[in-house]
């Protein structure tokens, strides 16, 4: 083909696709993507999981149990129903590097394994690894410019539900260092990407899961004392959250009488405190408890029930 | 990042002159602003303003990878590697991974600088691969390097050829580490591997030394450093599949218990973390190490170890399996 008709179909090309949405992007946009209420009811007060377009903030110190949550969260959605799943995509922002494929596979594969269901094999775990999609980000801006090209992925992938980013706050010194002595140009390109988010949950109704550090050292007293768990992000970021998980740590005795592997001696076991605060729809607290073990995040609660948390 | 001409094909000085006009100066502010007005207020054309704009993200956006060919990366590039010491091992997990932080933290005398020799020597010695080692403390000799060798094997030309792969620098502040790291990073660590055996381990003793002094106080500057420094250190992990040993000193926290320094911010740096204490009774060497983070394990074992491990004498050396334990699948 000669150059001038290749660059009239490229013209016809770009004007179809993008001066206009496409069918297939129109439907993509409109279809319902799943809605995530029921990911896992007993973190969220009754009937309070987040809905379309909600912003869930995960806030803790270092070793309270987030990223487990988030593995947690993870394997619920993308696991095959015959194991207790979703069966949706899921896009996961890694900013500080710390996703941990190994454990996440180990996750997966204990739970296909209780499942039931024909075992676990390569291909099924490869199947449920598929349904995610990492990126990687090392600045506010690549995030922000990451973001922009993240549209395209969430209107090509209609079962893609959840957006979850690990962590919002990995950027926060950086930007402040660069912003100089003025807090809105410190806050400035976490404010455009919350404001991108927003659009982006309007537009494609999917439910984000945010994790987020604090920057100091608050006690780990009661979660009522919200001196040292406010969030000190942009306020454009805070105006998106609609529920808030403050996790905490702390330890509890395991009891050895249980007949636990008969070997004597008592096992500290790490207890999780999650509490919930929503402002949206049912507006309400919660808290619950959770250890983490091989399989991953399980019951914590003292009635010693040993039940795997999602079972349905 | 500035818009520049030349940055991609159709940015040329007019067009940049319009867009500064129009008060568009950075990559981000192009691709966040509306094309289309943007194209009438610059008297552009549309479909060449859209096509900068698509050029520039894809050149400056991370691209997003499935899980499963993440997985099957990691798989076939994630090594682990032993320390040496079996019961160091132990609360490891088998080794220090490769593509992770690991911090070793403890007070003065507690045998971190030893503990980093024992694995530098024994990463170059019998694990045959090449170390790269950042003394900020200036507590590294060749001496005592070789005096450990020297109880691993009385061959000179062996020896030689293991000093050979402990690449050492000594620097003594963020500014000259965070240069280190990037050249390291920006194709230094090809340079580095001479005399066979690719870079598998980086050690840090110690991070704390030049970072504690920067922090406190109302400026950013210190965090903002450290931070840099963190993302620099867990590129190199990542990206060259190298295994990452840092050290860190101790603080008390307001209850008096001993908590690692640096604060909440570096906590989130290290996939595991392990104190180290001296053992009140028994000999000088013997040392109590305590897993206190980690993703794999439960936390709070406690090992009992000698420091003296890496210098035992030959005869003492029982059915040490030597050679390389480099393993494929990480299955635990």
């Amino acid at each position: 083909k000669s150059k001038r008709s290749r660059a009239n179909d490229h013209e016809e090309e770009e004007g179809r696709t993008e001066m206009s949405e496409s069918g297939t992007q129109l439907f993509a946009r409109l279809e319902a993507r799943r809605c995530l209420k029921d990911v896992e009811p007993r973190l969220f007060a009754d009937d309070g999981g987040p809905d379309r377009g909600e912003v869930v903030e995960v806030y803790g110190p270092e070793g309270t149990g987030k990223t487990e949550l988030l593995y947690h969260l993870l394997c619920r959605c993308v696991l095959p129903e015959a194991a207790g799943g979703l069966e949706v995509d899921v896009v996961f922002v890694d900013t500080d590097y710390s996703l941990d494929m190994f454990r996440l596979a180990s996750v997966l594969d204990s739970r296909l394994n209780a499942g039931g269901s024909a075992g676990s094999d390569d291909a099924v775990l490869r199947l449920c690894l598929s349904r995610l999609l990492v990126v990687r980000c090392s600045s506010s801006s690549q995030l922000l410019l990451t973001l922009h090209f993240l549209e395209t992925t969430l209107s090509s992938r209609p079962r893609a539900a959840l957006l979850l980013i690990d962590s919002i706050s990995a950027f926060y010194w950086s930007d402040r260092s660069e912003g100089g002595a003025s807090v809105a140009k410190q806050e400035e390109k976490l404010s455009r990407c919350s404001e991108l988010l927003g659009r982006l949950l309007r537009d494609y109704r999917i439910t984000i899961f945010a994790t987020c550090h604090p920057i100091r050292r608050g006690s780990n007293g009661p979660p009522s004392s919200s001196e040292a768990d406010r969030s000190h992000l942009c306020r454009a970021w805070q105006r998106l959250v609609t529920h808030r998980l403050v996790c905490s740590r702390q330890e509890a005795q395991h009891n050895p009488a249980n007949g636990d592997e008969g070997s004597g001696e008592q096992r500290n076991w790490q207890v999780f405190t999650v509490h919930c605060s929503s402002w949206t729809g049912t507006k309400g607290s919660r808290v619950s408890s959770f250890r983490v073990t091989d399989g991953g995040v399980e019951d914590g609660s003292e009635s010693g029930s040993s039940d795997v948390w999602f079972y349905q | 990042m500035k818009l520049s001409s030349g940055m991609c094909p159709g940015l040329d000085e007019n067009l940049l002159r319009s867009l500064r006009a129009a008060d568009i100066r950075t990559v981000e502010d192009l691709v966040s602003s509306d094309i289309e007005d943007l194209a009438q207020k610059c008297s552009v054309s549309y479909k060449a303003l859209f096509a900068i704009r698509r050029v520039l993200l894809a050149q400056n956006t991370a691209f997003p990878v499935s899980g499963a060919d993440l997985y099957e990366e990691l798989l076939s590039s994630t090594a682990i590697l032993s320390t040496g010491n079996p019961s160091l091992d132990k609360l490891l997990d088998s080794g220090l991974y490769t593509g992770e932080i690991t911090e070793l933290t403890g007070g003065p005398g507690s045998g971190k600088s030893q503990v980093c020799f024992g694995v530098a020597v024994h990463i170059a010695y019998q694990l045959k691969q090449s170390v790269i080692y950042i003394d900020t403390t200036g507590g590294l000799t060749a001496n005592r390097l070789l005096q450990m060798l020297q109880t691993e094997t009385n061959n000179t030309d062996e020896q030689m050829e293991a000093l050979q792969r402990i690449h050492t620098f000594r620097l003594f502040d963020v500014g000259a580490l965070l240069d280190c790291l990037y050249g390291l990073g920006g194709g230094g660590l090809h340079k580095v591997c001479v005399g066979g055996g690719s870079v598998k381990a980086l050690i840090v003793d110690s991070v704390s030394a030049v970072i504690a002094p920067l922090l406190g106080g109302k400026q950013n500057e210190g965090m903002s450093l450290m931070i840099q420094v963190a993302a620099a250190l867990k590129t190199m992990a990542k990206d060259f599949s190298v295994a990452v040993l840092v050290t860190n000193h101790v603080t008390r926290s307001s209850s008096g218990e001993v908590q690692p320094g640096l604060g909440v911010s570096w906590s989130h740096v290290p996939r595991t973390r392990i104190l180290l204490e001296r053992v009140e009774s028994g000999a000088s060497g013997r040392r109590s190490a305590t897993l206190i983070k980690s993703s794999r394990q439960a936390c709070l074992i406690k090992e009992d170890f000698d420091l003296q491990w890496w210098s035992r004498a030959e005869g003492e050396r029982g059915g040490e399996t030597s050679g390389k334990r480099k393993l494929d699948e990480t299955d635990t």
